[in-house]
């Protein structure tokens, strides 16, 4: 029975959330606490030659300073390569060096100026390409010594990840094509710029050796791994507890603040530290969305079929790696787009520079490769004479169809989602000049992203004598609607109301392990997990009534908290247990686990199986822009938003998370871009960062595409991750449709669409005057 | 350190102050009132709009010395006894928020905009909340949720 599922019931976190009352990470106060501040690297890559605190430590309110010779380890989710504090060496402007904390915020930050740090300069490399000559100056000369996950690196080089793919026989599959496409295209680097920035308090306790770390992730269960793998404690000695979080997209998954907090809290006798970064410090100094250059060069026959490509991507992780390397991985595969492509080559190679920390940023390295191959897609098309929507359908993946790795596609939901964006986006159609400076035309994107596969939920669910459910999982809200999801799935696998559900925050002393709120995994694998304690919570109930009322339990029911005897009302779940008292007591709880580890969907012959994603989730994009060739301004009028979620469990949900993501796309491709050289961001503020703002608001067309997946609960995929990935090249596709010019680099900025008009005309006056 | 006297969510308030205090500041630290955010602290994201005499105004950018003698709202005086105010039941039917950290700031704005514009046009509603940034992007529903309102004459 499904009473919640499949229904836009009020979001739980809403009363909490409107009145002010949700409790984020910056909220939190504790007697006590001090406050910290960071003395930064001014240098791209430099030695430390000496360090001298002692001003700082006469200075009002200061109790205690952390250096890296004072707190030397190393961390990262992927490699350990990252220094709490940096230690001889700085390797991009930002880099934390000395931690400051004292009574107040402003006592920790007028101390940082009293530091004294002499530096001796390094040469630095600040460009991608540049980093891999081979005369390029090291990041990381010891990369080899450094403990690392699985990816392969090229020591002695600034190479941290090297990856390589091939499917087919791709000089076959060219020697096919009619026409051979080659072409370069650069994606650049973005804050994930939640508005809650970085934030922890960490308190250790002497007695016990324990870190105590209240903080805003969508990762707990990893980061708390961090944390013990790079101190060399045992998991009972980090307990990280979260806390609301205003946002992360990508952000909030590895340590950022938290380094600092738990440095200086380990020197601090006892005292909690909080850290919060300034806008400033989370716009240079956490991590931005990878850059990259991809090299493309794709086959296709006359009549529109792919047949063959080749991709070679170069990312540039910053100076450490953080998360990155799974983007080069798994963000590189996807980018053959969702498309039949029988023969494949893939090179992706991800390199240290001294620039910013890069990570995970929505849609973990599909914003990137969708805007090559969906802008290469619109220029085959164009050349081709073929229209993008039929182009892109001729070649789009359909139910059983394999993978690039030889997995059956299934819950495959594209073709609808490219034919209804197109027909509400009114394809064919456009009223071009609607006055003269004015030019409108239309284009669209799609874009394919798997699922990180296979990854494991647990779910625990108590019934208290109240009739109250307590499900325990490790699965923060961080704004996407987790918690009323998973409360609608737990209510409707159990038979209780929605309202009896109580979703308390995580916290890794108590609840049960998940993998990331990440990748869009949550609803789909949590999900499972519920489903699968739920029913067995279920069962239970209906076993403890049928030996408390005596009744066989195959005659009883359970709906919305009511147990019903050959369809007659008997009692309630809370009259049931309430009537046990509070000495003998009566709970009933269950546990289970979820992976998708072992599914025969997943079966992929050949050496890629770890490819197999366990749903596959496709959104389309088809906007109408509005550009001013005076002065390259565009607007973009409306956007139609088609995603296949599987099955809506909240509809409303769907179409928050599908129209956000058009106004984080639209934000992405036109507006955000870091400038400065020299590894130095000159613009470091919401003033010269510039986000979407209301009146950038377009006619925004959710469009939910249902799919059917056999292994899904309730048949529901993810939806947050593909939001932001297609708009900037639907916004690119539709610029070549309203005036002919063609971008290969993002952000889309009036500027460069001024110049490539201006260009444009040049080169059409110059062919005029040749011709005559 | 400052006198200073004013009412907050319609009660008075005498505090001493920092002269180098924000009125955020005070609002967070000494009245425990979370609701307003601090995302930038100059004054360029909205989120910690309250309304000091009916103004929408970022609290950021207030000393505390300049708040004395006037009268604040902020988020949590929005709801009474459990009754969500008009522009907060909007948000929440319209599904006007994801992560909700610019919501106390997004609500203010808009509640103190439509007690002097009943009946805005949807360019002016834009307008009046472009100083509130929101980075899930939910701008559509919050104009739903106005939209709602705005039916209804608030």
């Amino acid at each position: 029975m499904t009473t919640n599922v499949g229904r836009s019931v009020p979001r739980v976190d809403g009363y909490e959330k409107v009145t002010g009352a949700h409790v984020y990470g910056v909220d939190i106060q504790i007697a006590g606490m001090l406050h910290g501040a960071v003395v930064r690297s001014p240098h791209a890559h430099a030695r430390i030659v000496s360090i001298d605190t002692a001003a700082a430590a006469q200075a009002p309110g200061v109790e205690v300073i952390v250096t890296g010779r004072d707190f030397p380890f190393l961390f990262g989710g992927a490699c350990q390569d990252q220094p709490y504090l940096a230690i001889d060496r700085v390797r991009y402007i930002g880099e934390p060096v000395v931690a400051i904390a004292a009574r107040t915020e402003a006592e920790a930050q007028e101390a940082v100026d009293l530091v004294t740090v002499e530096y001796e300069e390094l040469p630095a490399v600040f460009d991608m390409m540049e980093a891999l000559d081979e005369n390029a100056p090291l990041v990381h000369p010891d990369m080899d010594t450094y403990v690392k996950g699985g990816h392969v690196i090229v020591p002695h080089t600034n190479i941290n990840t090297l990856w390589t793919f091939q499917c087919g026989d791709v000089e076959a599959g060219f020697a096919e094509a009619d026409h051979i496409f080659e072409h370069e295209f650069s994606a650049h680097a973005i804050s994930p710029a939640a508005l809650e920035p970085h934030v922890s308090v960490a308190k250790y306790d002497p007695v016990t050796g324990g870190y105590t770390l209240w903080l805003p992730t969508d990762r707990p269960f990893q980061m708390r791994g961090e944390l013990t793998s790079s101190l060399g404690v045992t998991s009972d000695k980090v307990r990280i507890i979260v806390t609301g979080v205003g946002g992360s997209f990508g952000g909030k998954n590895t340590l950022i603040s938290e380094t600092i907090s738990v440095a200086l809290a380990r020197h601090s006798g006892g005292r909690p530290v909080r850290v919060e970064f300034t806008r400033e410090e989370d716009l240079v100094a956490s991590t931005t969305r990878v850059p990259a250059v991809m090299r493309l060069k794709t086959g296709v026959t006359n009549d529109g079929m792919l047949t063959a490509r080749t991709a070679e991507i170069v990312w540039d992780s910053g100076a450490y790696t953080a998360n990155t390397p799974g983007v080069a991985i798994r963000g590189s595969s996807t980018i053959v787009g969702p498309y039949r492509v029988p023969n494949v080559s893939i090179e992706s190679r991800q390199v240290y520079t001294n620039r910013a920390i890069t990570g995970s940023y929505r849609g973990y390295g599909t914003t990137q490769v969708t805007w090559a191959c969906e802008s290469q897609m619109d220029i085959m098309a164009a050349e081709l004479g073929i229209d993008p929507v039929s182009f892109r359908l001729r070649n789009a993946y359909e139910e059983g169809d394999p993978y690039i790795n030889e997995q059956i596609m299934h819950g495959v939901g594209l073709h609808e989602s490219l034919k209804r964006s197109a027909e509400e986006i009114g394809w064919g159609e456009v009223d071009r000049a609607p006055a003269p400076h004015l030019r409108r035309g239309k284009g669209i994107a799609t874009m394919i992203k798997p699922t990180a596969t296979p990854t494991s939920s647990n779910a625990v669910i108590k019934v208290e004598h109240d009739g109250r459910v307590t499900v325990l999982v490790a699965a923060p809200e961080i704004g996407a609607g987790q918690s009323t999801v998973l409360a609608q799935m737990a209510a409707d696998s159990i038979g209780v109301p929605l309202d009896s559900i109580v979703i308390p925050g995580t916290d890794t002393a108590f609840t049960p392990f998940n993998g990331p709120v990440a990748s869009s995994r949550t609803t789909y694998h949590v999900g499972n997990a519920i489903m699968l304690a739920g029913a067995e919570v279920r069962e239970k109930i209906l076993r403890a009534a049928g030996e408390i009322m005596e009744l066989e339990p195959v005659s009883l029911d359970l709906m919305d908290g009511v147990i019903y005897h050959d369809g007659e009302r008997i009692t309630t779940v809370a009259d049931m247990l309430g009537s046990f008292g509070f000495l003998d007591g009566y709970s009933i709880t269950a546990e289970a686990r979820y992976s998708p580890k072992g599914s025969p969907l997943l079966k992929a012959p050949g050496p890629y199986e770890w490819m197999s994603s366990i749903f596959w989730m496709f959104a389309t994009h088809a906007v109408e822009v509005e550009v001013d060739i005076e002065t390259g301004q565009v607007r973009v009028v409306k956007v139609a938003a088609a995603q296949d979620v599987g099955r809506a469990i909240h509809p409303l949900g769907c179409e928050q998370q599908i129209e956000g993501g058009v106004m984080m796309g639209i934000s992405n491709g036109l507006f955000e871009q870091y400038k400065g050289s020299g590894g130095k961001i000159a613009n470091s503020s919401f003033a010269d960062y510039k986000l979407a703002t209301m009146p950038d608001l377009p006619e925004i067309v959710p469009i939910i595409v249902e799919s059917e997946h056999s292994e899904a609960p309730y048949g529901a995929k993810g939806v947050g991750e593909p939001g932001a990935a297609p708009t900037a090249a639907a916004i690119a596709n539709a610029l070549y449709d309203a005036v002919g010019i063609r971008l290969m680099d993002t952000p889309l900025t009036a500027e460069s669409i001024r110049e490539a008009i201006e260009a444009l005309a040049e080169e059409q006056a110059s062919e005029a005057g040749r011709s005559q | 350190m400052l006198e200073l006297e004013f009412t907050v969510n319609g009660s008075p308030r005498k505090i001493e102050s920092e002269a180098r205090l924000t009125l955020l500041e005070i609002l967070r630290e000494t009245f425990m009132l979370t609701g307003a955010k601090e995302a930038c602290g100059v004054g360029e994201c909205g989120n910690c709009m309250v309304l000091i005499d009916g103004v929408a105004t970022p609290s950021c950018l207030v000393l505390a010395g300049d708040a004395g003698g006037t009268a604040i709202e902020t988020i949590e005086g929005l709801a009474s006894d459990g009754e969500l105010d008009p522009v907060q039941r909007a948000f929440v039917d319209a599904g006007a928020f994801q992560c909700g950290f610019c919501t106390p700031g997004m609500v203010m704005t808009a509640k103190a905009f439509l007690r002097d514009n009943p009946d805005p046009e949807p360019e002016a509603v834009k307008q009046a909340l472009s100083g509130v940034l929101c980075r899930c992007g939910t701008y559509s529903r919050i104009m739903r949720a106005i939209d709602q309102l705005t039916g209804r004459g608030i």
